[in-house]
């Protein structure tokens, strides 16, 4: 086990209304981001589009998982980037 | 789960608070005003998800209806606390604001969780398909059977399916035999066949026997995780039609700066400060732009998810929007209308001989062969339990056909074989099927035919289904093929197409997809590997039988996971539904918008009833788009153009 946490911004343009559409969207990214595998840990915060992941670095790698972002239309950047365990 | 209860419980306490703060005034109790307030303020103060939004959306240059509640519902606080004529006249006024205020946040909040709740169970499509992965396997390491969680489970590794069990990988049959339900995967419903050698996929129900599995694809890698991951994708690409619905949420802050600025003047100079303020917060209460934001997303979400229920996906909203246009459908022929292997359909005898004899015959002497035919007839034989011995000798004529010796009996298989002799009966028979567009195949016994093998591509079962229902709809229908004319015009008399194409070699369906473009929105329906240029060049592109083929998913605009060709129709209907929905969705928010804001604007609205009308309009919308994922396949009878 080797656990990494990273904060990445992700952000969309087409979400341009209220609350129910962006926590419709968060809710679609968070259960697609924390069904890959090694990531154990996601929170996305709906409005902020800020998103915290703890992820297994012995199971997956970080470019697996921004990619997984950009194929779902986000636009990607590393805040932070810290090993937890 | 644990989120929806805790929004539920907010709800609830906001709604007790509220409550209780309007009710103490009316008791006896001492300091019953004060205690009013600080309950009414706690049950405000319980709205914060609300102000969260708000403040959090202004930072991001988001214009929200929570935005707007927000700044209503602090102005009726402030209100409630500090203007003067409310103290003047007693304290029945200022927590009257402050009931309101804490009426309007109960509601708003109770709205919100409502919603969630709502999109939440738009998932329901796609959190069924997770479910049916299994999270562990049965393996076998060093010779024992153990429980490992599926992520452990490596390639090459052997996994042990009991009767009953979900496969957990994607891989080969090493041994054991059992009916295998693919439902997930194709949307058939009828259980296949894997015995030996078999693929089979994670997610797939094993019914009634064991089965060691090879391990080839696990967690991620598998169809099934592919294609739950691309129905995720799908369903965050925004259709078009949602620009006009954004256009308008960005002209929403200018209007209700506008609006809201102009009551508050106008009502100033003409019923007073108060009037004023509680108009303008009405109308800052009313004004609902999330009705028209949401409208497109969760419909387009609601669609794909029923889509991929019955085993399609359909790759995006711009898709959605482009097959509710279609106005015709172009199908390949081999392999899409047709099962794609020639089978024996009948068998024609002479004399004395039986059908039995004559496949029997037929296949001892084609029995190591591999041409196609062949193939067909050693099924057939299969089919008809007969057992075939091996011929005593035999040899294959390229293009003509095989002589065979069996014991003492000689074999002639095939039109070309010249020592056969031909009846004048079995010679005008051969030419009859022949013009119907099957392949004859004579069998011969010591040189005299005793039967006519007849071989056809057959169309597969529903495709004639398919051609109605499409007609029903008030589609054209088309075949493109590169087969001759005669099997061509055959094909298309069985299933109904209003027009064919033969003898069109791959670079000639493309351009005759853009011949068909002229005057026409049109789909083109093929196996999603040889069709791909056709398939790319028509408006929307279908790739049928998709399951267990990346190359084809990722070529078309729509994948039918199984082979099930009247889908095509129901991908079809349910687009035409689904934009309806969002474009009648985004006229109602509209409209609705336009007749709250005025009746707010001119007094006729609480701000209570103005919250109560928001939220009713903003839920509605989205039930409404949630609904798109109970749709369900019309039967033929039913449809309508």
């Amino acid at each position: 086990m080797n656990i990494e946490k990273v904060i990445l911004n992700a952000s969309k343009t087409d979400c341009t209304g209220c609350s129910t559409c962006a926590d419709f969207k968060a809710d679609n990214l968070q259960h697609a981001i924390a069904r890959l595998n090694g990531v154990s840990k996601v929170k996305v915060d709906e409005i902020t589009g800020k998103t915290t992941i703890e992820y297994d670095t012995q199971k997956i790698v970080l470019s697996k998982i921004t990619e997984r972002f950009e194929k779902l239309g986000y636009k990607v950047e590393i805040v932070s980037r810290e090993e937890i365990q | 789960m644990i989120e929806q209860f805790k929004g539920v419980v907010l709800v609830i306490l906001l709604g007790l608070f509220a409550l209780a703060g309007a009710l103490i005034p009316g008791t006896q109790i001492a300091y019953a005003h004060e205690i009013s307030i600080a309950l009414t303020l706690i049950a405000v103060a319980l709205g914060y998800r609300i102000y969260r939004h708000g403040i959090r959306s202004l930072l991001h240059k988001n214009i929200t209806a929570q935005l707007f509640a927000t700044i209503a519902i602090f102005i009726s606080v402030i209100a409630g606390l500090l203007i003067p004529s409310a103290s003047a006249t007693g304290t029945a006024e200022a927590v009257g604001y402050l009931t309101a205020s804490a009426i309007v946040a109960f509601i708003i909040l109770a709205g919100m969780t409502l919603e969630d709740y709502i999109i939440h169970r738009t998932r329901g499509a796609l959190e069924t398909l997770i479910k049916m992965s299994p999270k562990t396997a049965r393996v076998r390491r060093d010779g024992k059977e153990v429980q490992v969680p599926i992520d452990e489970v490596k390639k090459g590794e052997i996994v042990l399916v009991k009767p009953g069990d979900n496969i957990p990988v994607d891989g080969t049959v090493l041994s054991g035999h059992s009916t295998v339900n693919q439902a997930t995967i194709t949307g058939e419903s009828i259980p296949i066949e894997k015995t030996v050698g078999d693929r089979t996929f994670a997610g797939t129900l094993n019914e009634n026997g064991a089965l060691e599995i090879i391990v080839e694809k696990v967690a991620e890698d598998t169809t099934l995780a592919h294609l739950i991951q691309l129905v995720e994708e799908a369903q965050e690409k925004k259709a078009p039609i949602q620009n006009i619905a954004d256009r308008f949420t960005t002209y929403f802050l200018p209007i209700m700066t506008i609006v809201s600025s102009s009551v508050f003047v106008a009502s100033y100079f003409t019923l007073g400060f108060e009037a004023a303020l509680a108009r303008t917060v009405t109308v800052l209460l009313v004004a609902c732009p999330c009705a028209l934001s949401i409208a497109v997303p969760v419909a387009v979400a609601a669609t794909i998810g029923n889509a991929s229920m019955n085993a399609i996906i359909i790759k995006g909203g711009t898709h959605i929007e482009k097959l509710k246009d279609v106005t015709l459908v172009a199908f390949d022929k081999t392999g899409t209308l047709t099962i794609g292997e020639p089978r024996v359909v009948e068998v024609k005898t002479f004399g004395n001989y039986s059908e039995a004899d004559t496949i029997k015959y037929a296949a001892i002497a084609e029995k190591f062969s591999e041409h196609p035919l062949s193939k067909a007839i050693i099924a057939k034989a299969t089919e008809m339990n007969l057992k075939i011995p091996d011929p005593t000798d035999f040899k294959t004529i390229p293009g003509q056909g095989v002589d065979a010796h069996f014991g003492n009996k000689h074999i002639l298989i095939g039109r070309k074989m010249t020592e056969t002799i031909i009846s004048v009966e079995a010679n005008q028979l051969m030419s009859k099927v022949e013009s119907e567009g099957k392949t004859v195949i004579p069998v011969a016994l010591d040189k005299n035919v005793i039967g006519i093998i007849v071989v056809a591509d057959t169309v597969r079962a529903n495709s004639l289904e398919a051609i109605q229902r499409l007609k029903r709809l008030g589609v054209k229908t088309a075949m493109l093929t590169g087969d001759n004319v005669r099997t061509a015009k055959s094909i298309a008399g069985q299933v109904g197409v209003d027009e064919y194409h033969a003898e069109l070699l791959p670079e000639q369906k493309v351009a005759y997809i853009g011949e068909l473009k002229k005057g026409n929105v049109v789909a083109m329906v093929g196996d999603g590997v040889n069709d791909a240029p056709a398939l790319a060049n028509s408006d929307v592109g279908f790739a049928m039988g998709a399951a267990g083929s990346d190359v084809a998913i990722e070529t078309a605009d729509v994948a039918l996971l199984g082979d099930d060709l009247t889908k095509v129709e129901y991908a079809i209907s349910l687009s035409r539904k689904a934009f309806n929905r969002m474009k009648g969705n985004i006229v109602y928010a509209f409209i609705w918008n336009i007749v709250a804001l005025s009746l707010a604007a001119f007094g006729i609205l609480n701000p209570v009833l103005a919250v109560v009308l928001a939220e009713a309009g903003c839920i509605s919308v989205v039930i409404n788009s949630a609904l798109l994922l109970l749709s369900k396949p019309k039967p033929l009878a039913k449809i309508k153009g």
